[in-house]
């Protein structure tokens, strides 16, 4: 079960912490190996998951706070939380959490689907109508 | 919360009968819309009929974004979502809304964890992914056997729902030695099943399409007619409900009085994570044409589910103001039943005195929900069967015949025990459902975040994780959930449960709050105490992430072993 042979060397050169430092983006796309490179959550190792983790953190932090914070504060504060809101008529608790977490979640995943595909553009990917490459 | 659910549902159990209302008779316009639809998705499914394994597991990988995107609503929105969630929202008020949370907003997080990555990996089944990623036929089996169970108890709900429904349009078909809701449930069963046996995955998805079209503009018109023609609303309903909470009673929107903060935390987080631990959630990218296609058909999906989920309380305001003026007060005893809550969405335009036609339209919606979602748990479930368990464990020469073959007897497995435990269930439809959530959530999620985000995630791991999630997911099963149904009865307390302390902390609805922590913990330390996996498997898993391209028919392995 042991991998002696196959922690090689361009592993240790990609996970560097700025390995791949702005200016040399495009040409270290190039260069990377992805099937070489740690795959780990909290320590990126090549450009390219660098920058969309980046992304992908963002929106986490951004979700957690839309859904599970209403109704936090609601729990914390319910008197100011409860209020009714003008016009809408709705308790403003019940709008956060009904219509402003699902639409909210909607208007991130939109935000993520056209980020990711910016980065795509970026590292000249083009995923083309079957799968992109035609070996 | 749990004893609301339990008592309620025996309740319901004993009577089997739709409430005052509603009435319970044979409907000729009704039955002729609701049978042509049943034909219509016969046909559809004879059309695209399947005999190899391909296109009954994956639909041959052909599918594209916005019918995916609305395959992905279909299969998604069940009965639990287009008859429950109005339930639940006008029984529980505040506390229901954490159903429209959990259900929708989960799809962010599949979005960016998981579903372009599980494109990459792009086999056939969501066992398959635990099994090649963790090397184990163990792994594998669990995963199976866990496919097969969520499969059975969300598809009991929707049982439940297709019951109730069809009860109201045929009325008591009289099977003998059946009361009239379970002649509907046995009926409306065999005829599910009877088309998926005949389509696999490929009839199911195109289906998908079309039911997902019938059930949101059946529940679309409902919203609007319901609210029009009372004075409710007039262009958006979806906003236009916030002016009726100064005249619905205050429970429909005080927060935490039907369940605490605990609890609605536990549940909005456990149905989160287990929409991205649904096998059947999952497969749906397996079938599209490449990653970029995951991606933009999960945003799709999303904002179809969001067309009902948005229109649901709205629909459960007016139900409920509706109940209140024309049957009795909806709150306190002995208020709205279950089964009332549970049809909620007919009874709205039953009570708008609305002609019979459409209020059986609103009910073909909920029926054709009902079987999308039913289709797509019944092919997961089958698929980890003869896919995962029979080919690859037990006759790993079958040919593709055998396993079709396997897969179609499987599907009828699933739709007898469904129907059996369907007669008599034990809790409202949205409730049934969340335990499959949990067991998702507690069991394979931490299996596929962890297989997916950190290499070293190893054999052992996922198995003491998985051991450990389905431990933790069965104790408040155990304590609260079979007492329902007649098991237990001498231990159990005054609220029905075998310990309070456990229903109140871990409550079956939302016990992966407490799991998914407790598994990702001892799947990382057994982890990191055991051997690291070999490198073929830490390529498969850096192959999902990388940006590179692959073909259509690639999957992470094939990848990884022609690059050697």
């Amino acid at each position: 079960m042991t991998d002696n042979d196959t922690q090689d060397t361009t592993d240790a050169s990609t996970a560097e912490p700025d390995g791949g430092a702005v200016a040399g983006r495009r040409q270290s796309q190039e260069s990377t190996d992805y099937l070489t490179s740690e795959v780990n959550l909290l320590q990126p190792s090549t450009p390219f998951m660098r920058d969309h983790l980046r992304v992908i953190w963002t929106g986490f932090v951004v979700w957690a706070v839309i859904v599970f914070g209403p109704v936090t504060a609601t729990a914390v504060a319910p008197g100011v939380m409860t209020t009714t809101m003008p016009i809408i008529g709705f308790p403003l608790h019940y709008f956060l959490v009904a219509i402003g977490a699902p639409g909210g979640a909607l208007i991130l995943a939109f935000w993520y689907a056209r980020k990711r595909d910016a980065l795509d553009e970026k590292y000249g990917i083009d995923h083309g109508t079957d799968g992109g490459v035609s070996e | 919360m749990t004893d609301v659910f339990s008592v309620a549902g025996s309740a319901v159990a004993q009577s089997g009968l739709l409430p005052e209302g509603l009435n319970v008779s044979f409907k000729a316009l009704p039955a002729v819309m609701v049978t042509a639809m049943l034909l219509l998705f016969l046909v559809i499914g004879y059309v695209f009929k399947v005999a190899d394994t391909e296109g009954m597991w994956v639909a041959g990988r052909s599918i594209g974004n916005v019918e995916n995107g609305m395959a992905i609503g279909a299969n998604w929105m069940s009965a639990a979502s287009y008859l429950g969630m109005a339930a639940l929202i006008a029984t529980s008020g505040f506390y229901g809304l954490s159903f429209v949370v959990g259900w929708s907003t989960g799809y962010f997080i599949l979005l960016i964890f998981m579903a372009a990555q599980m494109r990459r990996f792009g086999k056939y089944t969501a066992p398959d992914f635990v099994g090649d990623r963790f090397n184990s036929d163990t792994a594998r089996a669990i995963a199976a056997v866990t496919t097969f169970l969520i499969g059975f108890v969300y598809a009991i709900g929707q049982a439940r729902g297709m019951g109730l429904v069809g009860l109201y349009i045929f009325g008591d078909i009289g099977l003998p030695g059946l009361s009239g809701y379970q002649s509907m449930v046995v009926l409306m069963m065999a005829i599910t099943v009877g088309y998926l046996t005949l389509s696999g995955m490929l009839g199911a998805t195109k289906n998908m399409a079309v039911q997902y079209v019938i059930l949101i503009l059946a529940f679309l018109s409902a919203v609007y007619v319901v609210g029009f023609v009372n004075g409710y609303s007039t262009v958006l309903p979806q906003i236009e409900y916030g002016a009726m909470f100064s005249q619905l009673a205050s429970e429909f929107s005080e927060p935490f009085v039907n369940g605490g903060f605990y609890l609605w935390i536990a549940t909005a987080f456990s149905l989160v994570v287990g929409t991205c631990g649904l096998p059947h959630v999952l497969v749906r990218f397996y079938t599209v044409e490449n990653e970029r296609t995951a991606r933009w058909s999960t945003v799709w999906g999303l904002g179809f589910i969001l067309l009902l989920y948005l229109g649901s309380p709205a629909l459960a305001a007016f139900g409920t103001d509706l109940y209140a003026e024309n049957i009795g007060p909806v709150y306190g005893d002995p208020g709205m039943t279950t089964a009332a809550g549970d049809v909620i969405v007919v009874l709205a335009a039953q009570l708008s005195n609305l002609p019979t036609w459409f209020v059986g339209l609103v009910a073909a919606g909920g029926i054709a929900a009902a079987i999308a979602t039913v289709a797509g748990l019944f092919i997961a479930g089958s698929s980890a069967i003869s896919h995962d368990i029979y080919a690859n464990i037990i006759n790993e020469d079958a040919t593709q015949r055998q396993q079709v073959l396997v897969g179609r007897l499987s599907i009828v497995a699933l739709g007898v025990i469904t129907t059996l435990a369907a007669l008599d269930p034990a809790a409202p439809i949205a409730a049934l459902v969340s335990y499959a959530f949990s067991l998702a959530g507690a069991v394979l999620f931490p299996m596929f975040f962890l297989g997916l985000w950190w290499e070293n995630t190893n054999r052992q791991g996922a198995l003491a994780g998985m051991t450990t999630g389905l431990t933790i997911w069965a104790i408040p099963m155990i304590n609260e959930v079979l007492p329902a149904y007649g098991f237990f009865s001498g231990a159990t307390n005054a609220n029905g449960v075998l310990s309070a302390a456990i229903a109140q902390w871990v409550p079956a609805i939302g016990s992966a709050l407490v799991a998914v922590p407790i598994v990702f913990a001892v799947t990382i330390a057994v982890s990191l105490v055991t051997s690291e996996p070999d490198m073929e498997t830490k390529k498969m898993v850096r192959q999902c992430h990388s940006p590179e391209p692959m073909r259509k028919q690639q999957s992470a392995e094939d990848a990884v072993s022609s690059d050697d």
